[in-house]
């Protein structure tokens, strides 16, 4: 035993390396098993400890460039008479609030319209943080399971999908983007109803693949998520086809589209909570039974 | 101890809202990787494996990619930047620059092979368009950051 010890205590930088590498692969090769219990419980006891913290940056930082802005607002309106910058002020201060308070309505309105149109369970969060990593597309939202969010869940916005849940704490989610590299959805050309698998990908936005040789696809053409794989209802506008690519030899060919949500702008998002409508989002052409 | 856990609440707070406006192009310096390059070379290796565990761990989980992945590439890259502190710590810009530049460069190529083996995630060239820039703007921003004189009496005060 004090053999052990000492030869422990004798390489105790390359055993420390060697525990630390093992213990990353370890983690890695069971989440590619799909062993999720430890990477998730992992994973969650993380996103608690640090949600909190990222949740009042977020409120901070926001608070903060409203301020900023009054002040900006504030300098440039110094250069006009007393008289009219004062009054300039107060207007300028008004109009912001108020262009602030109009796009504020217009886009939960957006939210508003297409929650009242799907017979859908909707619930709103604001989204708080950004992914980590520039390698993978994931947004932190102020929502979690005390909310009743839970894993999968579909999370739109007025103009289309966003993404799903995959990660779930008391207060906050994470929400993976349909741009992720390793993100996949059904999709569906909604002019020739040709289905195809909508995926992301590193840094060159999103694609529909497995999309058959023969397939009839223009650039334009409007793709909605399909419904198959039980994770999105079907008609959930997912882009717009803004190009298409045969490669001699292959067996599918594949597409690139615009997706029709801005995800790097983000502020809210709706989470489909219930999934009894399955058919409620799509927005245009032939409404399959 | 209490400076690395500020600078780790930081780090995460600052990656994942403050340095939102400064994206280009989507790519965001990454401050995780700065913290491990700048924290390394002040203790032992078997401390900087350990620190660059948890700070990989700490991405991982405000990450959408696998858990381990960067637990994986700051343990080695913490404890390869203490272990060579001695031959590389320098106080000259132009050298200090280059070392984040290779530091940045080695973690993002290790991380794109940890993902290719595990994921079979990305071709070569895409995955390049995120390493690239990844690298020089968090090696700008690094020298930067070394630059002020508070961040250099912090990380003294940590040595």
């Amino acid at each position: 035993m004090s053999i052990l010890w000492r030869l422990l205590t004798k390489y105790r930088r390359a055993v420390i390396l060697a525990v630390a590498l093992v213990m990353a692969f370890l983690l890695m090769t069971l989440q590619v098993r799909h062993d999720r219990a430890v990477v998730s419980f992992t994973r969650q006891a993380v996103l608690f400890l640090m949600s909190p913290v990222i949740k009042v940056t977020a409120v901070t930082v926001g608070s903060v460039s409203r301020v900023w802005g009054d002040y900006v607002d504030l300098r440039n309106l110094r250069e006009e008479s007393l008289r009219l910058t004062r009054e300039a002020a107060v207007l300028q201060r008004r109009i912001s609030h108020l262009e602030e308070q109009a796009l504020e309505t217009q886009r939960l309105q957006g939210l508003l319209a297409m929650k009242e149109f799907s017979r859908a369970e909707f619930l709103a969060a604001r989204v708080v943080g950004k992914d980590a990593t520039n390698w993978f597309k994931t947004v932190l939202i102020d929502r979690g399971s005390l909310a009743g969010i839970r894993r999968n869940l579909p999370v739109v916005a007025p103009d289309g999908l966003v993404g799903r849940v995959v990660e779930v704490t008391p207060t906050a989610a994470k929400v993976q983007l349909i741009t992720d590299p390793v993100s996949a959805a059904g999709g569906l050309i909604q002019r020739t109803r040709v289905t195809g698998i909508v995926s992301g990908s590193l840094g060159s936005g999103l694609k529909v693949r497995y999309l058959p040789l023969m397939a009839d696809i223009v650039i334009g053409d409007e793709v909605v998520t399909s419904g198959m794989g039980g994770v999105f209802p079907k008609g959930i506008p997912l882009g717009r086809v803004i190009a298409a690519e045969r490669r001699s030899g292959a067996l599918f060919q594949e597409a690139t589209l615009a997706p029709k949500v801005d995800l790097s702008r983000l502020e809210e998002v709706l989470i489909l909570m219930g999934t009894e409508s399955r058919d409620g989002f799509e927005t245009g052409g032939v409404r399959q039974p | 101890m209490r400076v690395f856990l500020l600078s780790l609440l930081a780090c995460a707070a600052a990656q994942t809202v403050l340095l939102d406006p400064l994206s280009v192009g989507g790519v965001r310096p990454d401050c995780f990787l700065l913290l491990v390059l700048c924290s390394s070379p002040r203790v032992r290796p078997e401390l900087a494996t350990i620190q660059g565990f948890c700070i990989g761990l700490c991405q991982d989980a405000l990450s959408g990619g696998p858990l381990g992945l960067k637990a994986f590439t700051y343990s080695l890259l913490g404890f390869l930047t203490a272990l060579l502190s001695h031959d590389l710590f320098t106080d000259k810009p132009l050298a200090q620059f280059w070392l984040l530049l290779v530091g940045a460069a080695s973690a993002g190529a290790l991380s794109f092979l940890l993902l290719s083996f595990f994921m079979g995630l990305a071709p070569l060239l895409p995955a390049l368009w995120v390493i690239v820039p990844e690298t020089l703007y968090t090696a700008v921003v690094g020298f930067l950051l070394l630059r002020l004189p508070w961040v250099r009496a912090t990380l003294a005060r940590a040595t």
